[in-house]
């Protein structure tokens, strides 16, 4: 055992007279000091061991035998193309035996030339297939049918032939959404009429369901008629003739008949000299 | 050589240039061997652990930025290697039952052949030592006194402050010099008369 001593002189880089100087003084240190100096004397006389010549050469012929990571990537891209010559193969497939990155890289760029096509959807090749240029234009009547323009074209006359036999496409749904609301009032009549609580509520509901479907009947019968009074009107009105504009001095003047009218409304000049 | 010089050495290396390789291999082969061999007590496993560590340091050269010593950043880059193959040599006993070959590497020649035989016994009792006390310490004792590696690469190479260096390595030897004193006086018949023969200094 010591007392610490000889270990806080050597950590403080103390001069070995002072430590050899405690290790007379203190027993313990003593005998470490002893040791020590034993285990000194066997280190001292040991001499490096001489490396074989052998050893040496091989070890500077390393750069014919591997490469680094960073010429391992050159040659990566080199083996793609396939333009390794087999003393660079041999180099990259020893480095790759002892890097695992490398070799991992490696492995992974292999992987990605063997990944196979994927298969298109099946409305890729019909779309395709369209953006061809055409080769002549079509010019008959069917073709234009099937061109967009003679498509709206159509629907427009579809739609004037419904409007002039008197059938209205907007009453049908008019009319589904009526029948929806009844319906639905109906059920929640039925589902809540269990208590009697439930009952009145359930009344209170369907009368202002009722009156909301009676008022949406109302309403849409209402707009109905003035659509269709609309639509009639439309039809039948016919353009008066313009009449025709007063010229610039006409303007302000009054006709025959105002001034008839006027000179009726107007007492004689002599009555109104009498008067003052 | 400082710090620019070996960052520029490196640096050629870097670049291909088998002149440089040739010099850095030149400059710090024998230290790395030593230093194998310290750590495998065996030449043929040196040789391979000191081309192992070679090939790292190739391999890897471009992740030398300057900032450490260049022995340094080497011990750094090849202490995993190290360690395992010390493990793998005190499970092959080759630490604990020290050969007479294993040790003559590193024998300095005498011309008394009885001093030569009492340092040949008292170098295997270091190693079986050595084989005794943790990795930790054992590791930072054959950097310092059998590589002659300073306490700032050292530092460095291990990541480890100045004191903890010293500390640990104070530990070493002390661990190392009481085991070697337990082992002499149990076997003191044997190394008594060793010693009387060779009339040297025990």
């Amino acid at each position: 055992m010591s007392c610490g001593e000889l270990e806080r002189l050597f950590l403080a880089g103390a001069p070995e007279q002072m430590s050899r100087a405690h290790r007379q003084e203190c027993v313990s240190c003593a005998s470490l000091g002893s040791d020590l100096e034993s285990a000194e004397r066997i280190l001292s006389g040991l001499r490096p061991p001489a490396a074989p010549k052998g050893l040496i050469a091989v070890l500077k012929g390393i750069p014919s035998r591997t490469v680094n990571c960073e010429a391992a990537d050159l040659l990566a891209a080199a083996e793609v193309e396939g333009e390794l010559s087999p003393p660079d193969q041999e180099r990259l497939a020893f480095h790759r035996s002892r890097c695992e990155a490398c070799a991992e890289a490696a492995g992974i760029l292999r992987t990605s030339r063997e990944l196979a096509s994927p298969a298109p959807a099946p409305w890729v090749m019909g779309r395709l297939a369209a953006t061809r240029p055409e080769k002549k234009k079509r010019s008959s009547f069917w073709s234009l049918v099937a061109s967009p323009k003679g498509a709206i074209a159509l629907a427009y006359a579809a739609a004037v032939v419904v409007m002039f036999s008197g059938f209205n496409p907007a009453d049908l749904a008019r009319k589904a959404g009526v029948a929806r609301l009844e319906e639905t009032a109906k059920t929640s009549a039925e589902s809540a009429g269990r208590t009697l609580g439930d009952r009145i509520g359930a009344f209170e509901e369907e009368a202002v369901r009722r009156l909301a479907v009676w008022k949406g009947v109302a309403t849409g019968y209402g707009r109905a008629a003035i659509t269709r009074a609309i639509q009639l009107v439309m039809k039948t009105e016919t353009q008066p003739p313009p009449r025709p504009g007063k010229s610039g001095e006409e303007k302000g003047m009054l006709n025959k008949d105002e001034i008839q009218d006027v000179a009726r409304l107007t007492p004689p000049q002599e009555e109104l000299k009498d008067n003052g | 050589m400082n710090g620019t010089e070996e960052k520029a050495l490196v640096e050629r290396c870097r670049r291909g240039e088998d002149e440089a390789w040739r010099e850095l291999v030149d400059r710090f082969g024998q230290r790395i061997y030593s230093v194998a061999y310290h750590f495998t007590l065996k030449r043929e496993d040196a040789e391979e652990l000191a081309q192992e560590i070679f090939l790292k340091i190739f391999e890897n050269l471009h992740r030398y930025d300057g900032g450490f010593p260049l022995v340094a950043w080497i011990v750094s880059l090849s202490r995993n290697l190290c360690i395992d193959r010390y493990r793998r040599s005190k499970r092959e006993k080759s630490f604990r039952f020290v050969s007479d070959d294993a040790v003559a590497p590193l024998l300095t020649s005498h011309d008394d052949p009885a001093a030569e035989t009492l340092q040949k016994e008292r170098t295997k009792l270091l190693f079986s030592a050595l084989a005794e006390i943790p990795e930790d310490l054992a590791e930072i004792l054959v950097l310092r006194d059998l590589d002659g590696i300073s306490y700032e690469e050292i530092g460095k190479a291990l990541a480890l402050p100045d004191g903890t260096v010293k500390s640990r390595l104070f530990r070493a030897r002390a661990e190392v010099a009481r085991r070697i004193r337990e082992r002499r006086e149990s076997s003191g018949g044997t190394f008594a008369t060793i010693a009387a023969v060779a009339g040297a200094f025990v």
